[in-house]
């Protein structure tokens, strides 16, 4: 199926959080309570529709190890927006959200949505973190926020669609430079004049992209 | 170098460039401190940059330059001179982020020469430039860029670059396909003209493929790029006009580059979901409808068609459309025939280069692999019909190159068989029916008699492997052809003869490893239906004829067998020369997952049915139907106790609205009580 746009995203946070949980049961709509580390980074999409309009999510979920840092860095700077989580039910892990901003806002392109995401908001006896403390947090920085759960998918659609709907925004308004592919924006094949040599039917749908 | 005037400094700098090949040893010993210094300190001029870059990558070249041979100095000592540079110019950390930063240099005369060294750094200690790559920030993205360059030989070394930077290193890998280097790939490859194109082309498809292979996020990212149907023109063939213009060298290579990258996105060893998706959307975009073209199209290179036809097999493997697709190809003869038979044609043919009879297995044993119908329709191929076949079918053609008399043909065949037994029962007993025309006058013979004569008769190892193969697959799981295998007389008194004999040949301890291997399964699948050779009678014999301690040790020479490790690493037979041809994947599987269970049976001391196979069945059978009762009875239990604790609600629902009637009640009371004192005390007040 071809998209209007395709947008970059990559997942950032602590290890542990809840990344690659959040990806699968966006990607795959289920959950897996054992999950494996990831190793530097894993790859996931999917599309959505925003404004009638298609578009296809391509998502990195990066290791929250500290081992793993320098390898994700590499990841900032292509990518159109970046989910930062939290585990609300873990201090320490929104206590490091300053770092993880200052190393996302040094190495990615200054226009970066970045949607923070207090997750396993289904723990809420375990919690220790309130959800004014993130409100607090995102206001400060100027993100946007949204508490989630990947285990009951509690928002995790809206949380990814919602930083998509930002980035549509900014591209409406113009803020983005949709030729320059190191945003992590492209134009879809059929709505791009330098593709236009692409022979028509050339783009058969794929079952996984077409279910979405 | 030192000194203090600019100008000065570029001489010398230029000097050293001049001397850095001939005199590489000296330049490098003296000058590599100075070198880094200019390198560091005069950046603004490019002039000199370029020579110092130029300089080192001379000094650390992997390669030797004519220029350096002197005869006092043997060529062995100057081989490591560049990799022992390369090991001084590491030590300090910040070398090679500074030669990256010189990439962002547009001047070619700075650019070119930084990518020159970087290679150069690359071939003599790959890992290390790569870790130091992958911290460095934007690492990737500065090499990326330049595939950008306008500058041919920039981007084309760039691209040689990549595909070393990437092999074997997932992490950059991801990084180098998440920087749009499929998008890049594919732009250079349309240029330059798809498979027509020149090494470039090859070079592009090099790099897709170390991005592809064995990197199951890359290999996802592939597909959700709808990069797959991209690849689709790169099959394009024009019409066989002249067959040495169209099979260039060049066109050969990139061919063959482009059918590596189809197979790594479907290699049996990929997790099944991505392979199962790709073979789907390698069908849909018509590629594996352009590669069954190639497989029939005449005058294709042998090694094109080999690699093909593996394509093709990888493409359909264990997916039921692709496979269902695959039996309706048509070879173009007149009448058409089906693809398939034209390739078993090829596989029973001594003339056929071996390579080529190896794929065709391949892609055979793909086209059965978990497909029960596709398994049936080849063996009711073999079955007595009504309606009289005129052409050839696959099953008389794997026939006759089981009675063949190259041992190649009876290995294949015995294989390609065996394949159509693999996990189906039904079609087990149905190969049973088999019966072949004997000569004139005989009365005719089952398949599985024949078999087994042939196995007694045949001198060849390779052929008799192969028959003992078949016959396992055959005989386990099924009681039934275990039975038909023990009436043949001579059978049992063969494979005891075998299994006990002490001929020390590495190969004929394989056999006998094999019969006893066939032997055991016997035992672990008889149902006592044959009156000498009952699961007891054999147990007797194996000890009495061949000992325990002996059959025990007959078997785990399968298993030791040098071809066994190799053919159980993947499925696609991997064989240097024909005699190396011996066991097979799907056979090393089910070795493995009978072994124990056969000197379980043979050897436990009990002479009781638990030491039988059917008794270890019988005993499972008790189990499960133990737990099933348990499951049962702990449903039943929980469907109690939930219909109590139902109960249980409602009484004590019942009970707080009779505890909240009561309250009110009471509270009514009192308060009737307190207006009645009330009254009273009025009653009291007004008297």
């Amino acid at each position: 199926m071809s998209y209007a746009y395709l947008f970059k995203y990559i997942i950032i946070g602590d290890t542990g959080v809840g990344k690659s949980c959040l990806l699968l049961q966006f990607t795959d709509k289920r959950f897996q309570p054992v999950h494996d580390l990831t190793i530097g980074v894993e790859f996931g999409a999917r599309m959505i529709t925003i404004d009638n309009k298609l578009i296809k999510l391509q998502i990195w979920d990066t290791a929250g190890q500290e081992a793993f840092r320098s390898i994700t860095r590499s990841y900032y700077r292509g990518a159109a927006g970046a989910l930062l989580v939290y585990d609300i039910t873990r201090r320490e892990t929104f206590n490091h959200l300053t770092t993880w901003l200052e190393d996302a806002r040094q190495h990615s392109n200054s226009n970066m949505v970045i949607m923070l995401i207090g997750n396993k908001s289904d723990l809420e006896s375990r919690r220790e973190v309130k959800k004014e403390e993130g409100d607090a947090f995102a206001r400060e920085h100027g993100l946007i926020f949204m508490e989630t759960s990947a285990r009951t998918a509690a928002n995790v659609e809206e949380a990814f669609i919602n930083t998509a709907k930002e980035i549509y925004e900014k591209i409406q308004e113009g803020v983005f430079d949709i030729n320059n592919e190191a945003n992590g924006i492209k134009i879809g094949p059929q709505h791009s004049p330098s593709n236009a040599s692409l022979p028509p039917g050339s783009q058969s749908s794929s079952p996984s992209s077409g279910c979405c | 170098m030192t000194s203090t005037l600019l100008d000065d400094r570029r001489d010398a700098c230029r000097a050293l460039k001049a001397l850095s090949k001939k005199y590489r040893l000296e330049v490098g010993a003296y000058g590599m401190d100075a070198i880094r210094t200019v390198l560091a300190g005069d950046r603004p001029d490019s002039e000199i940059v370029g020579y110092a870059l130029d300089t080192l990558a001379n000094i650390c070249s992997p390669q030797v330059f004519t220029e350096e041979e002197r005869p006092e100095l043997g060529h062995e000592c100057l081989l490591h001179v560049g990799e022992q540079f390369t090991e001084i110019f590491l030590k300090q950390s910040d070398g090679v982020s500074l030669v990256l930063s010189f990439l962002e240099e547009y001047d070619f005369k700075v650019r070119w020469p930084a990518l020159k060294l970087l290679s150069a750094l690359a071939t003599n200690r790959l890992r290390d430039i790569q870790e130091i790559i992958l911290v460095s920030p934007m690492g990737v993205s500065k090499l990326m860029d330049l595939l950008g360059d306008s500058r041919e030989v920039v981007r084309n070394d760039t691209l040689l670059l990549l595909i070393q930077l990437t092999k074997g290193n997932a992490n950059i890998q991801k990084i180098v396909a998440f920087e749009n280097a499929f998008d890049r790939l594919f732009d250079i490859i349309t240029e330059e003209g798809y498979s027509d194109g020149g090494i470039i082309v090859e070079d592009c498809l090099l790099l897709m493929l170390n991005l592809l292979r064995n990197n199951t996020s890359n290999q996802n990212f592939f597909k959700e790029g709808s990069y797959i149907q991209k690849l689709g023109p790169m099959f394009d063939l024009p019409q066989e006009s002249n067959e040495d213009a169209l099979w260039s060298p060049q066109k050969v290579s990139n061919i063959h580059c482009v059918l590596q990258v189809v197979r790594a996105l479907v290699s049996p060893g990929s997790p099944g979901q991505v392979t199962l998706t790709c073979q789907y959307l390698l069908m849909a975009a018509g590629i594996v409808q352009a590669l069954c073209r190639i497989l029939m199209a005449s005058g294709v290179p042998v090694d094109v068609l080999t690699e093909a036809i593996c394509t093709v097999g990888e493409s359909i493997r264990g997916n039921s459309a692709n496979q269902e697709f695959f039996s309706t190809v048509l070879a173009p003869f007149t009448p058409p025939k089906e693809a398939i038979v034209v390739l078993l044609m090829s596989m029973v043919n001594e003339k056929q280069p071996f390579v080529l009879r190896c794929a065709v297995v391949y892609c055979f044993q793909c086209y059965l692999f978990k497909n029960e119908t596709i398994q049936a329709q080849l063996v009711q191929t073999l079955l007595p019909s009504t309606t009289e076949v005129s052409n050839v079918t696959c099953g008389q053609l794997l026939c006759s190159g089981l009675f063949s008399h190259d041992s190649v043909s009876n290995w294949f065949s015995s294989v390609c068989l065996s394949h159509a037994l693999i996990e189906n029962p039904v079609q087990k007993e149905q190969l049973l029916r088999v019966l072949l025309a004997a000569t004139a006058g005989n009365p005719p013979v089952s398949l599985l008699h024949q078999a087994s004569l042939l196995l007694q008769q045949c001198g060849k190892v390779q052929s008799k492997v192969g028959l003992l193969m078949l016959l396992s697959t055959w005989l386990s799981h099924c009681p039934m052809a275990v039975k038909q295998f023990l009436s043949i007389p001579t059978a049992i008194p063969y494979l005891t003869t075998q299994a006990g004999s002490n001929e020390r040949d590495e190969n004929e301890e394989l056999v006998q490893g094999l019969c006893a291997f066939l032997m055991g399964i016997c035992v672990l699948f008889n149902n006592d239906s044959v009156a000498s050779y009952t699961k007891e009678n054999l147990r007797h014999l194996i000890g009495n004829r061949v000992g325990r301690e002996n059959f025990v040790s007959k078997l785990s020479e399968v298993s030791r067998h040098e071809q066994y490790s190799k053919a159980a690493k993947q499925p696609q037979p991997r064989a240097a020369n024909s005699e190396e041809l011996l066991l097979d994947h799907e056979f090393c599987k089910l070795f493995k997952a009978l072994e124990g269970m056969i000197i379980k049976a043979v050897t436990s001391s009990d002479g009781g049915p638990g030491g039988g196979g059917s008794g270890v069945v019988a005993r499972y059978k008790d189990l499960i139907r133990d737990q099933d009762r348990r499951l049962a009875e702990t449903q039943a239990t929980v469907l109690r106790l939930q219909q109590e604790g139902a109960a249980l609600e409602s009484r004590l629902e019942e009970a707080a609205a009779h505890v909240a009637r009561l309250t009110d009640e009471n509270m009514l009371l009192r308060a009737q009580v307190g207006s009645c004192f009330n009254v009273y005390l009025f009653t009291i007040d007004k008297t």
